[in-house]
């Protein structure tokens, strides 16, 4: 065992020499490639957090924006909704008003059809009265019907308390004496002058009669002096047929509401 | 047979004699230096990097991360003196199958000089650390009675780290040539496997051993606090 000390320093100083070579060639070329490299790792490492943090704020803003579409779209269909609601009512309204109005212009119309209906039967009615009642009076009485018609007319015409007359009498003077009888029936000329002479003899001596025929009479006279009238007619006795008919009649044109109504 | 490298001598001039320790030495630091400048010529620093590269980033990376265990706060500071001790002993050990070189560590010469680098670059570091006025204070901690048994302890694991390394090495060589002789097939390549590996952890004890040294040097009150670590020779 023995130290060659000129070995010993010759060692030394080649050791030295090699620390600085390595430290030359080897240690720092591969620290500074790893640290550039962990560098360029660490840079790509934030680059790519930086790129997800993005893309997240974006993921989160379309999260938000698609949350905002569903609300408005549930807002539309409850506009919608709302609106439908609205026009279905509005429909209704108008449907229901129209039918309010049909079943208006039904009823007038049913109205005027009831009421032509009446007319023609009472008229129908009062000639069917007339034509009875003069036959039975012809076969019965053994008179006819107008000469009773003209009897009946002249026994009113002397009922009639003074200030009618008076005011029959007035109106002859004003009407230049022109007097007009019209009768349901026509009047033979017997009935005829039975009757002038009753206007002659109660009314004005010298007043002029006209005569003339009405349908609407019925069995009847009207007396008319200017603008004074004097009536007498059955039409009062075909009131009650008249109002009887329209019950009838009531009742058949409401059926539903009750066999009571058509009995009253 | 030739104990000692030393004692070889390839050339002699004016009394300056160059034996065999200084040429492979020689020849080790070459080969390491241009084998770290060709492979550190062609750095990469892309994706793709090759074997010989990544060989040569295990070893850096595996020596600092050693450094820093042994509780360095900077590795980058130690690397040079302490990466170099590791990989010179580990090379020059491994070498040793290589017929007819005898590896230098197996000198004491190498060893002693490896050790007084060692001996040197404690202060230095543990100065360059803390200053002078602390480093020389450590001496005298924790009562300057221990003065003198801080000095014996300094020059003791020296010359222990100086010993263990050429006594293991040179053994190593001594075996095998002994078993040669005497039992030529077989056994001297299961001896020379097992030097290989004695090679490698004594590189590894002596580079671990002097940055132990280093570090309790330059750690602040670290002598008062704890001892030296013990020398685990073999």
């Amino acid at each position: 065992m023995q130290i060659d000390w000129l070995t010993v320093a010759a060692q030394i100083v080649n050791f030295l020499v090699l620390v600085w070579l390595l430290q030359r060639f080897l240690y720092r070329p591969i620290t500074e490639a790893m640290a550039r490299r962990e560098a360029r790792i660490e840079t790509r490492l934030s680059e790519a957090k930086e790129a997800r943090a993005e893309v997240e704020t974006e993921a989160r803003r379309l999260r938000e924006k698609q949350q905002e579409l569903e609300a408005s779209r549930d807002e539309v269909l409850r506009k919608a909704r709302q609106e439908a609601d609205e026009l279905r009512t509005a429909l209704e309204d108008g449907l229901r008003k129209e039918m309010e109005a049909r079943r208006k212009t039904w009823e007038d119309h049913l109205e005027e059809e009831r009421d032509a209906f009446a007319a023609r039967l009472r008229q129908h009615a009062g000639h069917q009265v007339i034509d009875i009642v003069g036959r039975v009076l012809r076969d019965y009485a053994g008179t006819d019907i107008a000469g009773q018609v003209a009897g009946t007319f002249v026994e009113r015409l002397a009922d009639l308390d003074a200030e009618a007359r008076e005011k029959l009498s007035d109106a002859a003077r004003r009407a230049d004496g022109r007097a007009r009888v019209d009768s349901g029936v026509p009047l033979d000329p017997s009935a005829r002058s039975r009757v002038t002479r009753a206007v002659n003899e109660q009314i004005a001596p010298d007043i002029e009669v006209a005569y003339g025929e009405d349908d609407a009479l019925l069995i009847g006279v009207r007396l008319t002096i200017g603008e004074q009238t004097v009536e007498w007619s059955a039409t009062r006795f075909l009131g009650r047929l008249e109002k009887t008919l329209d019950e009838v009649i009531e009742g058949s044109g409401r059926p539903r509401s009750g066999r009571a109504a058509a009995t009253v | 047979m030739e104990i000692s490298p030393d004692a070889w001598v390839l050339y002699e001039w004016r009394g300056l004699q160059l034996n065999a320790t200084i040429v492979f030495t020689w020849g080790v630091m070459a080969l390491m230096v241009i084998g770290a400048s060709v492979i550190t010529a062609r750095l990469s620093e892309g994706e793709t990097v090759s074997r010989w590269q990544v060989a040569l980033e295990v070893i850096v990376s595996t020596i600092r991360d050693q450094i820093a265990e042994v509780g360095a706060d900077e590795p980058g500071r130690y690397l040079p003196f302490i990466g170099t001790l590791f990989l010179f002993i580990a090379t020059a050990n491994l070498l040793s199958v290589v017929p007819g070189y005898q590896p230098p560590t197996g000198s004491l010469s190498t060893t002693v000089a490896l050790a007084l680098c060692v001996l040197i670059a404690v202060p230095l570091f543990s100065i360059g650390e803390r200053g002078l006025v602390s480093y020389l204070r450590t001496y005298v901690q924790p009562t300057p009675l221990m003065l003198p048994f801080n000095l014996v302890a300094e020059v003791s694991r020296t010359i222990a780290l100086a010993v263990r390394l050429y006594g293991n090495v040179m053994s190593g060589t001594v075996i095998v040539g002994i078993l040669i002789s005497v039992a030529p097939f077989f056994f001297p390549v299961v001896m020379q496997v097992l030097g290989l590996l004695t090679g490698l952890i004594q590189a590894y004890i002596f580079a671990i051993l002097a940055m132990v040294y280093i570090g309790s040097a330059s750690r602040t009150g670290h002598r008062a606090d704890a001892p030296p670590p013990t020398d685990t020779g073999e």
